[in-house]
């Protein structure tokens, strides 16, 4: 994970004056699952709009696969937020003409996307035209049309808006498959049990500014509440070090105040208090999220 | 430009499989076969159905003869001439219905050749029956009665009786009226087809841009080209197809122009002046670039089909100008408000094309229009590439006349 697929440095984009994206730094390297994150409007569309050359940067500098935006598009695939599909040409013909214009020559987009069919499970539809699909189909068809060429770097922007949990966790285990041969991908998204699930690294933008950025475990390590949670059959009475605690059944939440949790387990041993189970308590992705923008924290 | 390659094919393939395409292709030629067969139906019958319709009865032609060349009316004829003594006599018989026209010959006929036709009826008859065979008989035999032989005379009268071998070979037989109607009224159609096949080929690019649009399927595709070798691609592919259209007419055109030759004993004078032809393909594929790319653009600044229909009407109406003016255009193909259309880059394309078949259009207006047209060209391809990168992401919104020209400043 050494070679940089993205760079990002000191990227701002302006619209009629309003600063859509200000000072955006960050990278993605190489087979690496990189999420970006942030709420309506903060900036994340405009920015990878920006990596796709489809805007062009008001100042800084953008590098994909170290070259400018632009210049190596059949090693990118993309799947936008905004997207649709010829909805009178059949599914075939659609996947065939896009990795076209990927540089893939026509004898081989074709089997290559019946190979991608039948990986999707429709590989039944392959003759039939795209608005005969169920907008779950049209979702799956949309997320192998980014991928028909076989990209190294791969930018999905919401892929899994309004498909089933099931076709969900056939996207999250294609992505991870994808990851497995060695691609990128980078992963914008509003479903934070997503990008728990698949997610490297991350980038949370507000405002069209970095606001948290790094790998997802060192995130929620630094947002943790510095808490274990316990389960035990026994009732506790005050134990030194814990500052507050919470029972719910039998499991208490207890907040350490001066110790670590590897000090409290050594006097729960001592004091011969039975552990059924003991982790390190951490805040769901969501509930930073919410508070890092709630809050305008910085990274 | 591989790329290109790629979008210019797909675009004529989706295209080509329209319903409206091959309607609209298939009807041309389909209509010229029905209008053949119809003229050869009933275009031997006409004459004989004006005749029967308009001429009056043949027994019943007055003669009034001042001149003594058609006293007595020749055995052949009595009965269907009747002669009268004076004009009043012959008036007389007229009113009481005896004749229903009367012919009047001055004294002078044979040097003036002037004859006053009374009729009752509208002045159609009269006309009619004055250009009839019969009359034409009437008249050659008696002033040749006693100079000529009877088999001469009847030549005369009625001195060519065409058949009609080959028409390449020997030349473009003369087909009277019909065939000077067919002179101008051909190419001009065909310039109307040509105008006609621009706006179908470029209402295609602005439906397809304008659906690429509002499916979204725009923003994939711009992750794999550039704005400007997706408008290259439509504009080279849609341009492929109405010339495949044109083809395609031009063909039939040529077998319909045989069918005629032998149903008609008519020319259709496709290419009784070539360069028409050759310079009507010019204008066509200049006409085309224009109008293709402001379609293109404008296809992308509107927020739905609709919307963008509307805005290309701006453009359409400007270039359906010369179209609207074609009865003046009739009259005077050279006046100076058609030179100073064809001088003006919309509309220089449809107006040259309707004034050269009607006319010889001096040559710099031909020069001078294909020179404003190349100038204009890139113009229209640089701020049309311009316009529609910036369109084609703006959803829900239509960009705003000052958004329109930063984009063009910022370029």
């Amino acid at each position: 994970m050494t070679q940089k697929m993205l760079e990002v440095h000191n990227l701002v984009k302006r619209y009629n004056g309003f600063t859509a994206v200000d000072a955006l730094s960050f990278e993605v390297y190489e087979g690496e699952i990189f999420g970006l994150l942030g709420p309506n409007g903060a900036g994340k569309t405009t920015a990878i709009r920006t990596v796709m050359d489809i805007f062009r940067p008001d100042e800084g500098r953008v590098e994909v696969l170290g070259q400018p935006p632009g210049t190596d598009r059949e090693r990118i695939g993309y799947l936008p937020e905004e997207r649709g599909l010829y909805r009178d040409l059949r599914v075939l013909e659609v996947l065939v003409y896009l990795a076209e214009l990927k540089g893939i020559p026509r004898p081989v987009a074709r089997p290559r996307a019946l190979a991608w069919l039948e990986r999707v499970e429709l590989v039944d539809w392959a003759d039939r035209r795209v608005k005969d699909l169920s907008r779950g189909m049209q979702q799956k068809l949309q997320f192998v049309a980014s991928l028909v060429h076989d990209p190294e770097l791969l930018i999905l922007d919401e892929p899994f808006l309004g498909l089933d949990p099931i076709n969900v966790e056939l996207g999250k285990g294609l992505i991870r498959e994808l990851q497995g041969e060695g691609k990128t991908v980078v992963l914008s998204t509003h479903q934070m049990n997503l990008v728990e699930a698949l997610c490297d690294r991350i980038l949370l933008i507000n405002h069209g500014r970095a606001v948290l950025y790094g790998p997802l475990d060192e995130i929620k390590r630094r947002h943790a509440p510095h808490a274990v949670r316990l389960r035990t059959p026994t009732a506790l009475d005050v134990l030194p070090g814990v500052a507050r605690m919470e029972r719910r059944d039998d499991t208490f939440t207890l907040t350490l105040e001066g110790i670590t949790p590897q000090e409290l387990l050594q006097t729960l041993v001592e004091r011969n208090i039975p552990v059924e189970a003991f982790e390190v308590a951490t805040v769901p992705l969501e509930e930073i999220f919410i508070a890092v923008v709630r809050e305008g924290k910085d990274a | 430009m591989r790329k290109i390659g790629v979008i210019a094919r797909h675009e004529y393939l989706v295209n080509v499989r329209r319903a409206g395409f091959i309607i609209m292709t298939a009807l041309v030629p389909l209509l010229g076969m029905l209008g053949l067969l119809v003229a050869a139906f009933f275009g031997g019958q006409a004459s004989a159905f004006l005749e029967r319709h308009f001429a009056p009865d043949t027994k019943g032609v007055g003669i009034v003869d001042e001149s003594g060349a058609f006293t007595p009316i020749l055995p052949a004829y009595e009965g269907a001439f009747v002669a009268f003594a004076d004009e009043d006599m012959g008036r007389a018989a007229l009113q009481s219905d005896e004749v229903t026209i009367l012919f009047v010959i001055p004294e002078n006929y044979v040097e003036s050749g002037q004859v006053m036709i009374f009729s009752r009826g509208s002045g159609f008859s009269a006309a009619v029956m004055e250009d009839s065979a019969s009359v034409r008989r009437f008249f050659v035999d008696h002033l040749l009665r006693d100079e000529v032989a009877p088999a001469l005379r009847k030549r005369l009268a009625d001195p060519i009786k065409p058949v009609l071998v080959s028409l390449e070979a020997e030349g473009q037989p003369q087909g009277g009226p019909l065939g000077t109607a067919l002179n101008l009224m051909v190419p001009y159609f065909l310039g109307v087809l040509l105008i006609m096949t621009i706006f179908t080929s470029s209402g295609y690019l602005l439906r397809g841009v304008a659906e690429e649009k509002t499916s979204r399927v725009i923003e994939i595709v711009l992750s794999s080209v550039t704005a400007q070798e997706l408008l290259a691609g439509k504009v080279l592919g849609l341009g492929a197809l109405g010339l495949t259209q044109v083809v395609i007419w031009l063909v039939s055109a040529f077998g319909l122009s045989r069918g005629a030759v032998s149903l008609l004993g008519v020319s259709i004078p496709l290419l009784a002046r070539p360069e028409v032809f050759a310079l009507g393909l010019v204008y066509y594929l200049l006409g085309f670039l224009v109008y293709a790319v402001l379609m293109g653009a404008v296809g992308a600044l509107g927020t739905t089909m609709q919307e963008s229909q509307q805005l290309a009407g701006i453009f359409s109406l400007m270039a359906a100008i010369p179209l609207m003016l074609g009865s003046f255009m009739f009259s005077n193909p050279n006046m100076p408000l058609f030179r100073v259309l064809s001088w003006f880059p919309l509309t220089a394309p449809t107006t040259m094309m309707l004034r050269f078949p009607m006319t010889e259009v001096p040559a710099v207006d031909i020069v001078g229009s294909i020179v404003v047209l190349l100038i204009s060209i890139p113009a229209v391809l640089w701020a049309g590439a311009k316009v529609f990168r910036m369109g084609l992401l703006m959803y829900g919104k239509r960009p705003s006349l000052a958004q329109v020209v930063r984009a063009l400043r910022e370029a």
